[in-house]
């Protein structure tokens, strides 16, 4: 099952990356959402998946039974999933922002910090 | 007065330097002298308490935790030291004054902050007994060099030579700081004192050879010795009373004063001294044809010095009495003429505006007082009787004499104190008494400021000459007992009977005045000789600056060459070889066989749904398409989370990602829709391996990890308390809000900023006109 595991999780982090490469920024967003996506599934496996039981205590008890599964990356994958929400959020505004300002969605378009040339060459740039 | 204090008024005066000479104008010099004047004499009245044989030190608590202590040391040897900065440089300051007379006032202020801050530092350096606290003073001294050479900074000669001067003594210090941080590393202590004590146990550690190396080269950058020689001359671009003070008394020999101080604990290691001598003589050889070579009046001295600076390396590579009184007297010698005659090339320049030997003739007329000065002062230099130059020379062909090396070093020193006579008399005879036709007038005469200093240090020179016992006992004999670590009985006479030196004092003096009469011819051959001068010249200092410039303009383009696509390759290529480093070279065992656990059907396929999203979200060429495709795996990610009893996950996943693509929706019916490939068809083929490799690397690390038993500690342990400890059954609520609740708080932070700054990002950005294009 691990192995079925793994090559999804491959799957998906090599097509985000494919994506990530990628010069459209709407592209490089979806390959942030795929990173994020499989790295969350990473975790999860990590925790191990051999119970498959809700983490809750059963009324009664006081502990957690022994068929309850691995809450710890639970917990940790819900403030990943938010917070990756928020980061994909911004980066959507910034694309949106981006493409008003500059008119291209290409990265090979947003050039402006580049044109600023060297720092040293400062003054002939502004005389010219 | 406690001594330590010296250094502490010494930068009351730096700090007042500026704001005085706004308000004294041209008594600045005057006034301002008093400063180095005072510590001269503080220093002075511990003649008597040094010349004992005693040692002063004196000790505040600074950084106790690592060991290093404020602590200050004063012995013959360093008195000596102190007494040179301080004396010399109350006529540097002076001298200052009055070369900068046609200066505005700030500017004679500026200089002389640097000038006593410069002169902070070396008392500094001279005077502490910790090895840390010495190396802050003596990476001081080269920065304040550095703003003393790049004085006149509109000049890009006076810049380029700053940085050269920088570069090279600034390496040098970190070397030698290297050095010291591996003493400390052996001996456990900073205080020279006590290595000094233990240097024994420091010869005998495995580490002594590499110490040894690396202070030699601290010591060989600041001295300017061969394969550092090239700074000192270039470092002529300073004004020159700053070329004075630093090229002559001064800075140079701080590395002379290191290789000295260390000369005792290193006694016992076999090649410290031989290397000294070969190093020595090399640049005495070196300095020496590049003395005939040169052309400015400045320069001449210039590579004059660093030929002295090679003779005193050499000294202290001899061993016995005799070698160290040869060092301490030769120090004070070369520090009174080399200065007195600075002092004389800076008025000859001033007053001309020209530099060159060439071109000066027959300055005497104009500067008398200035012409005697420089030649009483290259009488001394040139080892003539009554001078004191005369008795510091006899010590040196003493010392070689009784050391047991071959003729090798002697012949050299014959030659290079030859080439010094000759130096002595084109300085003082030419631009002062020969070609009278030359100069037919300058600029200004003389100010009684331009003289104090030459004619002191000149008359200083003839004074010790004649009554050499006075300084001898005072100050030559505690000094040179200092550095040769037992009490030496010195007679510093001038008068020494027909010796064996006294023979090859005739020969220097008729080699040398040949060298004066044939100046001409042999200055016109040398410099003809453009490969020795190649040769010997700085240019493997610009072949190893240049290289790195460029080595760095390459790999800037290389780098950041403004594709994002690049950057984001490079940090991928990265973590793949790291991950795959980590994989091979790591603890786990690399295993992608491990099929224990049945297959679950349905999760087998939903996993495979995932791939496939993913795998179509790169396929699909409309950007709607590919946000459908993305939409699927973060679904069939719920379901994943749902099939292995986390229902929080599933909610929120689903959640999450529906307001996902409705977000991303809206975005994209804002831009165009039209999708063509941004990549060509050759990048899209490597970025497709980058990634096939980054998720090979994953595929084996994750399949690796499965077979590593899972610590579940942390677990159990918020099983178990959850209930009992913070009355929560919802074991993953409890974890987000109770045990982990800080970092909760953090994400909900995460995405109230993420807010804020897209509405920042949009807001009113409606209303703006649309894109350029």
């Amino acid at each position: 099952m691990s192995l079925v595991y793994a090559l999804a999780i491959a799957v998906q982090m090599g097509c985000g990356v494919y994506l990530l490469l990628s010069r459209h920024v709407v592209r490089i967003v979806l390959g942030v959402v795929l990173l994020s996506a499989a790295t969350n599934l990473l975790i999860f496996v990590a925790g191990g998946l051999v119970f498959t039981a809700p983490p809750v205590i059963v009324q009664g008890t006081q502990t957690l039974g022994a068929e309850a599964a691995n809450p710890l990356p639970q917990a940790l994958i819900l403030t990943a999933i938010v917070i990756g929400f928020a980061l994909v959020a911004f980066a959507a505004a910034l694309v949106l922002k981006t493409y008003r300002a500059v008119g291209s969605v290409l990265t090979s378009g947003h050039t402006d910090a580049e044109a600023l040339g060297s720092p040293f060459d400062a003054e002939a740039t502004r005389n010219a | 007065m406690s001594f330590e204090w010296s250094i502490l008024m010494a930068l009351a005066g730096a700090a007042i330097a500026r704001p005085a000479a706004t308000y004294l104008g041209s008594r600045t010099g005057w006034v301002m002298a008093l400063v180095p004047f005072l510590i001269f004499l503080s220093l002075f009245q511990h003649l008597g308490t040094v010349a004992g044989g005693e040692t002063v030190i004196a000790h505040l608590s600074w950084v106790p935790s690592l060991g290093v202590d404020l602590a200050f040391r004063l012995d013959g040897f360093s008195l000596l030291f102190a007494l040179l900065i301080t004396g010399i440089g109350t006529l540097v300051t002076l001298y200052a004054g009055a070369y900068f007379a046609d200066k505005p006032h700030w500017e004679i202020g500026r200089f002389l902050a640097l000038i006593l801050l410069f002169m902070t530092a070396m008392l500094g350096t001279v005077l502490s007994d910790d090895l840390i606290v010495m190396f802050v003073f003596w990476e001081l001294t080269s920065l304040t060099s550095f703003m003393l050479i790049g004085f006149d900074a509109h000049k890009a000669e006076a810049r380029k030579s700053a940085i050269q001067s920088l570069l090279v003594t600034g390496g040098g210090g970190l070397v030698l700081f290297a050095g010291i941080l591996i003493i400390g590393m052996e001996l456990g202590t900073f205080s020279f004192t006590e290595v000094l004590a233990r240097s024994d146990e420091l010869v005998a550690s495995p580490w002594i050879g590499v110490v040894v190396v690396l202070i030699m080269i601290g010591a060989f950058t600041k001295s300017a010795q061969f394969p550092f020689h090239f700074w000192l001359p270039n470092a002529m671009a300073a004004p020159t009373p700053a070329s004075a003070y630093l090229h002559s008394a001064t800075m140079v020999k701080l590395g002379v004063f290191l290789l000295a101080r260390f000369d005792a604990v290193f006694a016992e290691v076999p090649a410290f001294g031989a290397t000294l001598v070969v190093i020595g003589s090399t640049t005495m050889m070196i300095a020496a044809l590049q003395a005939l070579r040169a052309e400015g009046f400045k320069a001449v001295l210039a590579q004059s010095t660093v030929a002295s600076l090679g003779i005193l390396v050499m000294l202290i590579g001899l061993q016995g009495e005799v070698a160290a009184v040869a060092t301490v007297g030769f120090i004070l010698s070369h520090a009174l003429y080399k200065a007195a005659l600075f002092f004389c090339a800076g008025t000859a320049i001033h007053a001309t505006g020209e530099a060159s030997l060439r071109k000066l003739g027959g300055l005497a007329r104009f500067l008398p007082v200035t012409a005697v000065a420089a030649v009483l002062a290259s009488l001394s230099m040139a080892g003539l009787p009554p001078f004191v130059g005369f008795i510091s020379k006899e010590y040196l062909f003493e010392a070689q004499l009784t050391n047991d090396w071959n003729i090798v070093p002697v012949a050299v020193a014959v030659a290079v104190n030859a080439v010094m006579v000759g130096v002595a008399g084109v300085v003082s005879i030419r631009p002062f008494y020969f070609k009278s036709h030359r100069v037919t007038s300058v600029k200004h005469g003389e100010t009684p400021g331009l003289l104090a200093g030459p004619l002191l240090l000149a008359s200083g020179g003839i004074l010790i000459g004649l009554f050499p016992n006075a300084i001898g006992q005072s100050l030559i004999g505690p000094a040179a007992s200092a550095l040769y670590g037992s009490p030496i009985d010195v007679s510093f006479q001038l008068w020494h009977g027909l010796t064996p030196m006294l023979v090859l004092s005739f020969a220097v003096v008729a080699i040398g005045t040949a060298i004066v009469i044939y100046w001409d011819a042999i200055h016109t051959y040398l410099r003809q000789q453009d490969g020795l001068y190649r040769l010997l010249g700085d240019r493997g200092y610009h072949r190893v600056l240049d290289g790195v410039l460029g080595a760095a303009r390459g790999s800037t383009r290389l780098l950041q060459n403004g594709d994002q696509r690049r950057y984001t390759s490079v940090v991928i290529a990265t973590v793949v070889i790291g991950l795959a480093i980590a994989l091979v070279a790591g603890p786990a065992a690399i295993s992608i066989a491990s099929p224990e656990g049945a297959l679950r059907i349905s999760l087998v396929l939903v996993l495979l749904l995932t791939a496939a999203g993913a795998l179509a979200t790169v396929k699909a060429r409309s950007l709607i398409a590919g946000l459908v495709c993305v939409g699927i795996v973060g679904f069939a990610l719920a379901v994943i989370f749902m099939l292995n009893g986390a229902p929080d996950l599933a909610l929120t996943q689903i959640a999450v990602e529906t307001l996902l693509v409705i977000l991303l929706t809206a975005v994209l019916l804002r831009l165009p829709a039209r999708q063509k490939h941004s990549r060509t068809t050759s990048e899209r083929r490597r970025d497709a391996l980058l990634a096939t490799c980054f998720g090979g690397v994953i595929f084996i690390a994750v399949a690796s990890m499965s077979a590593i038993p899972i610590d579940l500690r942390l677990s159990d342990y918020f099983g178990e308390t959850s209930y009992l400890d913070a009355y929560g059954r919802n074991v993953v609520n409890v974890i987000l809000v109770d045990y982990r609740a800080i970092d909760t708080l953090g994400e909900i932070a995460v995405v109230a900023f993420a807010t804020i700054a897209a509405w920042a990002l949009l807001r009113g950005s409606a209303a703006r006109p649309g894109p350029k294009e």
